[in-house]
């Protein structure tokens, strides 16, 4: 049949042509970052468009900047960033079971089963497995920081840094502990913004330090020549301008004789002054400002000031941080002089620039903070900005580990055990069902063992041999048979401490699953012009 | 289930993308032709290159790290050793250019390893123990404690440092110059030094008595003037020289001490001396005309009194950042005093230090009112403006606060200039960190050779096939005898063959007189070996410990690649 020209408004294409080219393509997705899963997973070089150059082997870093075009493998990118926010970790493992999915999926299809059938076999499956999962699992108490420990150390082995995960995983777990406070069983969430992390350049991963207390940046001002070491700092932070007022735009100062000169100029000492002399009256003797937009935050006299009446001063705080940084230090921001008053300045045992060893760079850091609010800071060194950048990734995917601890209070063996536990108990839970779901749930428990497999694959094992005999390993009830990349061998994976979070996996199944059926269940590709 | 054809596997991004042995292949080959660049200018007898810029700047260097900085690499992997070869230079100043060859080399013999079957994070964690064992064994064995660092030591390492530079025929000369200028600048680490070496748990007990003193190179200053010949350099001890001239011709020319025991004071201004307006948003509207005239003279008077003020104050020297009016001029002429315009802001940081003083930005006192305080005035013996080359300088003699000085250049070119200040600026960190450090371990391939003696027997322990990769390691660290005798036309394999020999005698025999054997290295200008602790060939320990760890983190940093994907710029996507 032939359409006359002009009537054909969209290109359109159908049916089994369209969810075909779908899985294809986010198969090849998945089948491109699957090199970076696990502990011997390798990196992938990014060189974005601007010639600015990634080195990561975070899935979720890796997707979001790779311009991913066709659609299908958008919803796959898209699914890797919602567990980046939902568990923060098991970016890498989402997308590649959601491969393995896909894979099955072609498999029933050419046996002719309907797409809506997988699909809602598939939502069961999953729910399966999550059960199974949550049965496994060991539950833990926030107060037991070794078993945290191992749990962020799980998730550090497979990052750049997994040399420093000694030093990083007592940090991640101390930084996220600190914000809970005293009672961490009652909390269900962590704001993860409350932890702040200060990058600076030079020296190695293994400087990098918590805080306790606050650092900022950069040194203190001493163009003026103030002090850089203050013991039993009273701290104020101010939002207006220690500098001379501005006139608008439409007025002017009228000067008509040369006295009026001597007494602008007198004026403009007096009003700095004062305003120095108020903040001074108040007892403080550390002065944090906001940066400002509008006119000079500071000037020359100012800080002269300032600095002969032995205060330091720290300048461009910027707007964001100036909440933390007063729940920190217990301080009330002052947006005007006549506002500052001595209840609302911040204390903190000492105050000083500190030299970071290699690179020379100095921060100012308050240390020994009374009461210090819900916050923490953590302090990451590294040696050029890519390890930097890293470092940082890694340590925020690990501050994400216990922040799933704390949503869900399980844990479970890592190195392919769960993954491995749930598709033998899935396989068979479909002996004991009929019909479609029995054929489907097999499908769905062979996909799961796509994790192990990559695993042994990417630390160059044998992946057949290793899959089954972990395969046998569960079956003869040990339910934590794991691979041990470093042995290279099947081991107890509570044994050798390489734990997760439940919540990891279980929301990495969900949110694969649920992806793949919204992939299934599409049968027409309409692209609007 | 190896990743297949990229091509075929059909992945829908803006851009091209590289898998597995191909990515990897081009890595090693760019970091390799990146090393390739620099290898000539490593050694005593290593040559330098010349590198013309776009419009025309010439730039004659032999330092790795210059060299690479300049050439814009733009192949992400050679980046990595680009970034490698300038943190040698801010961390340890020297070895630039044998980090970046002991880097590309591990990555050849990686690859090398790959294509032979076996699995890239074998290689890594193969590179990672034998790191681990060497900078053990150096530690253990290569060190030698200086427990009393004396000149000699210190020379001797300023010039094996500086034997490969174009100021390496005068070493003697330029050691004992940089030797001279790190122990001027000795001073008592500040609190916030301590804090940060505190924090980071470095307060050893072994330099816990050392660690109190510091030695910043900023405060040596080093100056360049064309002319004369490069013999002539010299060092100002305890002095300090500004590029800056008398602002008028009135002034005089020298300063001194008017009594005894009674110092030239020196002010140091980071404010404007000329007319003074008035701010923004300030307007002037007259109705007299004869207003107009007081005003212009109430702006001078402004400046003047507080010339007044700096001049009663005892400043003798007047130097400030900013300008001064040429009115102005006439008080400090009439008052004899010497004062400059436009100095460089850093270096009267530097000299406010040096002299004991504060620059001074603002005139306010705390009631409000304008005053100078005296005890912002630096002090020294005398100052005297000293004419080198074509312009002049001021020199100033004596300070008499912190240690600072001045090293003046003297050149027959900017070119040679420039290549002296970096040779003397590795020299000067090489120094600086034997002091810190207080250990050192011989040169000219002595450790290289003795770490792939040990390594290869430390290799044989190991069943693995991490074995493998130890030995590769081991060989690779070949490569810097080897370079060093190619480099000096000498025949490498059989001297490194010796080297190895004598080394391997040296650590498997248990008779004593053996024990020194560790110390051999090369002799580059006989082509023979001997004893290079003996005949003071030298380098401080921590930057060969620095610089292996180094070059290992960027060899796996590049190995771990086994992807690469180019992102076209996204306005080709909206077509």
């Amino acid at each position: 049949m032939t359409v006359p020209r002009g009537e054909i408004l969209q290109e359109r294409s159908k049916g089994r042509d369209v969810r075909i080219s779908n899985i294809v393509a986010a198969k090849a997705l998945a089948s491109c970052i699957r090199t970076s899963l696990g502990p011997r997973g390798m990196d992938k070089l990014l060189q974005l468009p601007s010639g600015e150059v990634l080195i990561s082997n975070d899935g979720a870093t890796i997707l979001s900047k790779m311009n991913v075009l066709h659609p299908a493998a958008k919803m796959l990118v898209e699914c890797s960033q919602s567990q980046d926010i939902e568990a923060g970790d098991g970016t890498t493992s989402v997308v590649v079971l959601a491969g393995a999915l896909l894979d099955a999926c072609t498999g029933l299809l050419s046996k002719g089963i309907h797409p809506a059938m997988i699909a809602s076999s598939f939502y069961r499956a999953a729910e399966a497995c999550c059960e199974l999962l949550t049965g496994a699992a060991m539950p833990v108490d926030m107060k037991d920081r070794s078993s945290l420990i191992h749990a962020v150390q799980t998730c550090l082995s497979s990052k750049v840094v997994s040399q420093n995960s000694d030093l990083l995983a007592p940090i991640a777990v101390d930084s996220v502990l600190k914000i809970l406070g005293e009672d961490p069983s009652g909390a269900t969430n962590v704001d993860l913004r409350d932890v702040r992390m200060v990058e600076q350049l030079g020296g190695t991963v293994d400087d990098t330090e918590l805080v306790d207390g606050l650092v900022f940046d950069k040194g203190s001002t001493k163009t003026a020549g103030g002090p850089s070491q203050i013991d039993n700092a009273k701290i104020a932070l101010i939002q207006f301008c220690l500098s001379a007022p501005k006139t608008d735009m439409d007025n002017n100062v009228v000067v008509s004789d040369y006295a009026a000169m001597d007494r602008i100029l007198r004026e403009e000492r007096k009003y700095i002054l004062n305003m120095c002399k108020k903040i001074k009256k108040t007892g403080a003797n550390v002065v944090l400002i906001q940066k400002s937009i509008l006119r000079d935050a500071y000037n020359e006299l100012s800080l002269h000031f300032l600095a002969k009446m032995g205060i330091l001063v720290v300048t461009d705080i910027e707007r964001t941080d100036v909440e933390f940084v007063c729940r920190t230090l217990g301080c009330t921001p002052a947006p005007h002089v006549d506002s500052l008053t001595p209840e609302k300045l911040g204390s903190a045992a000492h105050v000083g620039d500190v030299v970071l060893p290699g690179s020379g760079h100095k921060v100012v850091k308050f240390v020994g903070v009374a009461n210090s609010g819900c916050t923490s800071t953590v302090l990451l060194r590294g040696s050029n900005d890519l390890v930097l950048a890293e470092a940082n990734r890694s340590v925020h995917d690990a501050q994400c580990v216990v922040r799933s601890l704390v949503k869900q209070r399980y844990l479970i063996a890592g190195g392919g055990a769960a993954e491995t536990e749930a598709s033998l108990r899935l396989r068979e839970l479909a002996l004991e069902t009929t019909g479609m779901d029995s054929h489907c749930f097999k499908a769905y428990a062979d996909a799961l063992e796509v994790i192990p497999y990559t695993l042994a694959e990417n630390a160059g094992l044998k992946p057949i041999e290793i899959v089954t005999e972990l395969r046998k390993a569960h079956a003869e009830g040990t339910v934590g048979a794991g691979i041990n990349v470093k042995k290279g061998r099947i081991t107890d994976m509570y044994d050798e401490n390489v734990i997760q979070p439940l919540l990891v996996t279980t929301s990495a199944i969900k949110l694969a699953t649920e992806t793949v059926c919204m992939i299934l269940k599409v049968d027409d590709l309409v692209v609007v012009m | 289930m190896s990743a297949p054809n990229p091509a075929s596997t059909g992945l829908f991004i803006n851009g091209q993308r590289e898998t597995g042995q191909d990515v990897r292949i081009g890595n090693v080959t760019a970091a390799i032709s990146v090393a390739n660049i620099v290898k000539s200018s490593l050694g005593p007898v290593g040559l330098d290159k010349m590198l013309v810029d776009d419009i025309g700047d010439v730039l004659i260097t032999n330092d790795g790290a210059t060299i690479l900085k300049s050439l814009e690499v733009e192949h992400p992997a050679a980046r990595v050793l680009v970034d490698l070869a300038n943190l040698q230079d801010q961390e340890v100043g020297d070895g630039t250019t044998s980090v970046v060859i002991i880097a590309s080399e591990l990555l050849r013999r990686g690859n090398d390893l790959v294509k032979n079957g076996i699995h890239p994070t074998t290689i890594i964690s193969g590179y990672r123990s034998a790191l681990k064992a060497a900078v053990a064994y150096i530690k253990k064995e290569m060190v030698v404690n200086v427990s009393e660092l004396n000149d000699d030591h210190l020379i001797q390492a300023a010039k094996t440092s500086m034997s490969s530079k174009i100021i390496g025929k005068e070493s003697d000369f330029f050691a004992k110059l940089a030797v001279d200028a790190v122990k001027s600048v000795k001073m008592n680490a500040t609190a916030a030094d301590v804090a940060g070496y505190e924090a980071m748990g470095q307060s050893s007990a072994s330099n816990d008595s050392k660690a109190r003193f510091k030695y910043p190179l900023s405060a040596i200053h080093i100056l360049k003037a064309h002319g004369k010949s490069s013999l002539e350099s010299h060092l100002i001890d305890g002095g300090f020289a500004i590029n800056a001239m008398r602002a008028a011709q009135g002034m005089p020319t020298f300063v001194e001490s008017p009594s005894a025991g009674e110092p030239v004071k020196i002010a140091m201004l980071d404010m404007n001396l000329q007319r003074h307006r008035m701010g923004m948003g300030v307007q002037v509207i007259v109705k007299d005309p004869a207003e107009i005239e007081n005003i212009k003279k109430r702006e001078m008077d402004i400046t003047k009194e507080r010339i007044r003020r700096i001049i009663d104050a005892g400043a003798r020297v007047v130097l400030t950042t900013k300008g001064v009016d040429d009115l102005c001029m006439k008080y400090f002429v009439e008052a004899g005093i010497i004062c400059a315009r436009r100095c460089n802001r850093e270096d009267l940081k530097r000299l406010a230090k040096a002299t004991g003083g504060r620059v001074v930005t603002t005139m306010a006192d705390m009631e409000g009112n304008e005053a100078f305080d005296a005890e912002c005035l630096g002090s020294c013996d005398s100052v005297r403006e000293v004419r080198i080359g074509d312009g002049e300088m001021l020199y100033v003699y004596g300070c008499k606060g912190h240690g600072a000085s001045t090293i003046v250049l003297r050149g027959a070119n900017e070119y040679m200039l420039d290549e002296m200040d970096r040779a003397l600026h590795d020299s000067l960190c090489v120094v600086k960190r034997m002091l810190e450090s207080n250990t050192l371990v011989p040169g000219g391939g002595a450790a290289e050779a003795a770490l792939s003696v040990y390594l290869d027997d430390y290799a044989h322990t190991i069943e693995s096939r991490e074995q493998l990769v130890i030995q590769e390691y081991a060989d690779a660290l070949l490569v810097i005898p080897k370079t060093l005798a190619v480099n000096a036309a000498k025949d490498a394999s059989e001297l490194v063959a010796k080297l190895r020999s004598v080394h391997a005698k040296g650590q498997h025999s248990s008779d004593e007189a053996d024990a020194e054997l560790k110390f051999m290295g090369l002799d580059l200008i006989e082509g023979t070996i001997r004893n290079n602790l003996d005949a003071g060939v030298v380098e401080p320990a921590i930057s060969k410990i620095k610089s292996l760890r180094f070059a290992t983190e960027a060899a796996i940093t590049i190995l771990r690649i086994d992807d690469r994907i180019t992102l076209n710029d996204s306005k080709g996507l909206a077509r």
